[in-house]
């Protein structure tokens, strides 16, 4: 695989997206993880986009909605530490991605869609959800933890264990 | 392969690459902690001032009449920190007593249970203050007792049913030097003062205070009534005043007992004129009539409309007051109405809460609109401009801008005037309507049913006003 | 047939029994009525007046349109802010809570903004915020707490068979008049109010209803739109005997309010909830319109077992907890 040609100034700009984006998450996570009693089931209760049966259904589901809490809880933040050091940070921007991508289409603001979870902003088909799977998808396919995060560490070490190896083979 | 084939050995420049953005982590952390920190103080101010402050004097108290407006007054000083209630005293053992001792035994309150107030007063060693809220003839044996007593009194308005029993009170102030507050709560209202001093004393927003207007309409009501299981004995009755159980309920209405509506209702506005005026009438006229109920069992006036002259500093007014009980039409409120703009307050919160209209012709409001004083006008009056910088399309009458006070009140009607009257024996504030004060608005307030039988213009003098 | 009901509501007229008195009031911008026997009327009309100064009273405490009352400053709390309320209003709260978690959320006085986030000092009557932003409207629920009270104070007046209630939205039935075995009311479609679906007798019960009128005007916590589809809810539930515990004013009753609740809860919650609820609370009872069905649950168990095999024909899905707007449906309001 070959690094991203990218500019030094715009892989910068990617790694402050990155940890940005990775402080966003791990705020939720540990915001959720420390409140006493947060749970994703008023969020899927009020979903009335094309997906809504499924989440009423997991939201009525309590071994289900236990597991989304979970997932969703130490998902945030452990995808929030990841993106933060940039240590594997593919495997978190897609972990990432996915659960963003949950958020949207549990509630899309799709024309035609009304619902009142307060919130600001005013969004049509794009709001803040969608701009954020974007900013994972940039950050997944730029590497960018390879640019300046712990991944940069691990990959050379990773390496150093593999060459022996092929050396040896070859 | 690839060009990645050569072994890489971690170089300085991947360590601090790699490790670069942990700070951020660190960041976090950091702010993470302070976020935490905040909270957690939060909540534990929030704790801690839920509990009466240590170094806040406690305020042993004793209740005198538990009945309707008693437990009004009670609602409020439950809300009021530092208080400890000692005793409640009422001579409706079987109800209205026994309730407000349970109310207040729900909140830790382990108050002792008096019929007799005498009984109340000998045995109650640690008592600072007595709250007096019996009917108006019984003011002034209870407060100037408990004065007496070394207490310090909050008294229900009217102050006594008489002059004499008022000025009696006056002096036993006096004498004894404590505290006497006149239930008058209006003089503690924020909105009020607000208007009292910012806008009257202060801008003199409205000019000249030339005439004013004040009711306070109230539609048809039954007589009240008490359950008849809890009926108090004839002698008892008898014994502390009573002709019977319905004259105990409706006490007001009677001769020698209350004053009628318009010492019930008229004397909290009317009180409310003299504040403001800052004058005492020279005279009042009243017409007044027992239009509607029955004479055997309301004895005072039903219907009083009364014309009071001032003498006010800044030059003559009249104010006019009237009270019905037979028809509610626009509740209560006082208007005061001056050469420069318009006053129209309330007791309530959400009628007439406090409204101003600046005549057209006086100088602007701009000022007092920046200091907050006044809210900005709710519709500005559209001014046509013509091309030589005349200012007004003569068509057209300009409506006056509206403005509101910009104070509410956020906690129960009596609670400021009863917070008033604690801080005062705590010595950090002064009292808003001491007797003496409070003696001025009896008179001109008890001697409108002398106008009324009279037929005639009743003069003041200056030292009528006075004890 | 007397009596009014925007909720489909209706008294009928008790025989030709002179002794019942009816009082009305206007507070918490609906109608309350004192229905009361008694052969002294103007006893009667005393006693009514009593129980209107009471409702005036909790109006002032419990209003959220009046600036200075308990609710406007709960309204009004920062996080980590407290104030001192009535003990009336706390008990209202506390009651609003136990709704609240019994049905999942369907009951929120707070309609989303947080309720969970307000903590009850019951001991102190404090109400503290955790949060920012909570906003409590107890109407509904303060209209069944004052019927609760009236009654109480009514028969604190030995005013034993009586009726009260607040806009016909909560009403409670005490001991019955005369001979009957107890007060005749019917249930009727809002919208027509001259079919009648269904006639009670009650005594010592509260009844709560809420339909849908002219306007939708039950919010749904969970999405913060109108209701749709279903048009109306009953829900009754017995009033338990005063006890010990009363006298002292530990605990009160409240049916009314506790009815006054579940019912708007009704408004939301999916059949097979409302069956649990009743199966899970002996003695209560709830119908709901829905369209043109009638639906009754609780009560005599093979009426129940008729009703769920019912729903389960009809193909509605395992939980359907929301109503929803079918398409081409007229539009709300």
């Amino acid at each position: 695989m070959e690094d991203m040609k990218l500019s030094r100034s715009a892989m910068i700009a990617i790694t402050v997206l990155r940890v940005v984006v990775g402080w966003h998450f791990l705020y939720e996570g540990i915001a959720k993880l420390t409140s006493a009693s947060w749970s994703a089931a008023g969020y899927m209760k009020a979903s009335r986009g094309p997906f809504a049966t499924f989440f009423h259904w997991i939201a009525s589901q309590p071994h289900l909605l236990d597991q989304a809490n979970l997932i969703t809880m130490y998902g945030l933040t452990i995808v929030g530490v990841l993106l933060i050091l940039g240590l594997f940070t593919r495997v978190a921007a897609l972990g990432g991605l996915g659960l963003v991508m949950l958020f949207y289409l549990c509630n899309p603001p799709l024309v035609g869609y009304f619902y009142s979870i307060p919130s600001e902003g005013s969004y049509l088909i794009v709001n803040k959800n969608l701009v954020e799977v974007c900013a994972l998808a940039v950050i997944l396919l730029t590497r960018s933890g390879l640019f300046a995060g712990l991944d940069r560490i691990v990959r050379v070490l990773v390496f150093q264990r593999a060459q022996p190896a092929r050396t040896a083979a070859a | 392969m690839g060009s990645d084939d050569r072994p890489k050995k971690i170089d300085r420049r991947d360590v601090l690459k790699g490790l670069s953005t942990l700070p951020a982590l660190g960041l976090f952390g950091y702010a993470w902690q302070k976020q935490r920190a905040y909270q957690q103080t939060k909540v534990e101010e929030a704790a801690a001032a839920a509990q009466a402050p240590a170094d806040l004097q406690v305020i042993n108290i004793a209740l005198l009449g538990a009945g309707a407006q008693g437990q009004v007054l009670t609602d409020s000083m439950l809300r009021i920190p530092g208080l400890r209630f000692r005793a409640v005293c009422d001579i409706w053992t079987e109800y209205n007593q026994k309730r407000v001792v349970n109310s207040l035994k729900r909140f830790k309150h382990e108050p002792n249970a008096y019929e007799d107030y005498r009984e109340m007063l000998d045995k109650e060693k640690e008592l600072d203050a007595v709250i007096v809220a019996t009917p108006d003839f019984w003011h002034e044996r209870h407060a100037v007792d408990c004065l007496k007593a070394g207490k310090h009194v909050y008294c229900e308005k009217e102050m006594s049913n008489t002059l004499e029993g008022a000025r009696r009170m006056v002096a036993a102030q006096r004498q004894t030097g404590k505290l006497l507050q006149i239930g008058h709560q209006r003089r503690s209202n924020p909105r009020y003062l607000h208007c009292y001093n910012k806008l009257l004393k202060e801008a003199q927003l409205l000019g000249r205070i030339i005439t004013v207007y004040g009711q306070w309409n109230r539609g048809v009501t039954p007589d009240l009534g008490a359950p008849d299981r809890y009926a108090i004995p004839q002698a008892r009755l008898t014994q502390y005043g009573f002709k019977d159980m319905h004259q105990f309920r409706n006490w007001r209405w009677y001769r020698g007992k209350g004053g009628g509506p318009i010492v019930d209702l008229g004397s909290h506005q009317i009180d409310v004129y003299s504040w403001f005026l800052g004058a005492n009438p020279s005279q009042v006229m009243a017409s007044g009539g027992n239009l509607y109920y029955d004479p055997k069992t309301h004895e005072w006036y039903d219907t009083v409309m009364a014309v009071y002259d001032y003498d006010t500093p800044l030059g003559p007014a009249k104010a006019s007051y009237s009270t019905q009980t037979t028809n509610g039409s626009q509740g209560y409120f006082e208007n005061f109405m001056g050469d420069q703009g318009t006053l129209l307050i309330s007791e309530s919160e959400v009628n007439y809460a406090g409204q101003l209209y600046r005549d057209p012709n006086a100088p602007a409001w701009d000022e007092w609109v920046q200091k907050g004083y006044v809210t900005a006008p709710k519709e500005q009056a559209t001014k046509a401009t013509s091309d030589s910088g005349a200012v007004a399309d003569v068509r057209e009458s300009v409506a006056p801008d509206q403005h509101t006070v910009p104070v509410t009140l956020r906690d129960p009607y009596h609670q400021p005037h009863l917070q008033n009257f604690f801080d005062a024996v705590r010595g950090t504030a002064t009292l808003n309507c001491p007797a003496d004060e409070a003696y001025r608005t009896a008179v001109a307030v008890l001697r409108v049913n002398d106008a009324i039988e009279s037929r005639a213009p009743l003069a003041f003098t200056p030292a009528d006003f006075e004890v | 047939m007397s009596g009014g009901g925007a909720e489909g509501v209706y008294v009928e007229q008790p025989g030709d029994l002179r002794d019942v008195r009816r009082f009305a009031h206007e507070a918490m911008a609906t109608v309350y009525e004192v229905y009361a026997v008694h052969a002294d009327r103007r006893y009667a009309a005393q006693a009514a007046h009593a129980c209107f100064d009471l409702v005036d009273r909790l109006e002032r405490e419990l209003s959220r349109f009046l600036p200075n009352s308990d609710v406007a400053r709960i309204n009004d709390l920062a996080a980590g802010d407290s104030t001192r309320v009535a003990p009336s209003t706390l008990e209202c709260l506390v009651i609003a809570r136990h709704i609240f978690e019994l049905t999942g959320g369907a009951f929120d006085v707070s309609i989303g903004t947080g309720m969970p986030s307000l903590e009850f000092d019951t001991e102190e009557s404090v109400v503290r915020a955790t949060a920012e932003g909570v906003r409590i409207d107890l109407g509904g629920i303060g209209k069944g707490y004052a019927v609760d009270l009236m009654a109480e104070l009514l028969e604190d007046w030995g005013l034993t068979a009586a009726l009260v209630h607040g806009g016909f939205s909560s009403v409670l039935a005490l001991d019955p008049p005369g001979t009957a075995e107890g007060w005749p009311l019917t249930l009727s479609d809002p919208r027509e109010p001259s079919t009648v679906l269904e006639r009670l007798s009650v005594r010592q019960t509260a009844l709560g209803a809420s339909g849908v009128r002219k306007r939708d005007h039950i919010v749904d916590p969970h999405t913060g739109t109108p209701v749709c589809g279903r048009r109306a809810a009953w829900v009754t539930v017995p009033r338990p005997r005063a006890t010990a515990a009363q006298a002292e004013r530990q605990y009160r009753a409240a049916a009314a309010a506790v009815t006054d609740a579940l019912t708007t809860a009704c408004m939301l919650l999916g059949r097979n909830e409302i069956d649990a609820l009743c199966r899970n609370s002996p003695g209560v009872e709830a119908w709901i319109l829905e369209d043109t069905e009638l639906l009754h649950f609780g009560g005599a168990a093979s009426e129940l077992s008729e009703r769920a095999s019912g729903a389960e024909r009809a193909g509605e899905a395992a939980s359907e907890p929301r109503c929803r707007g079918v398409r081409g449906a007229k539009p709300l309001g």
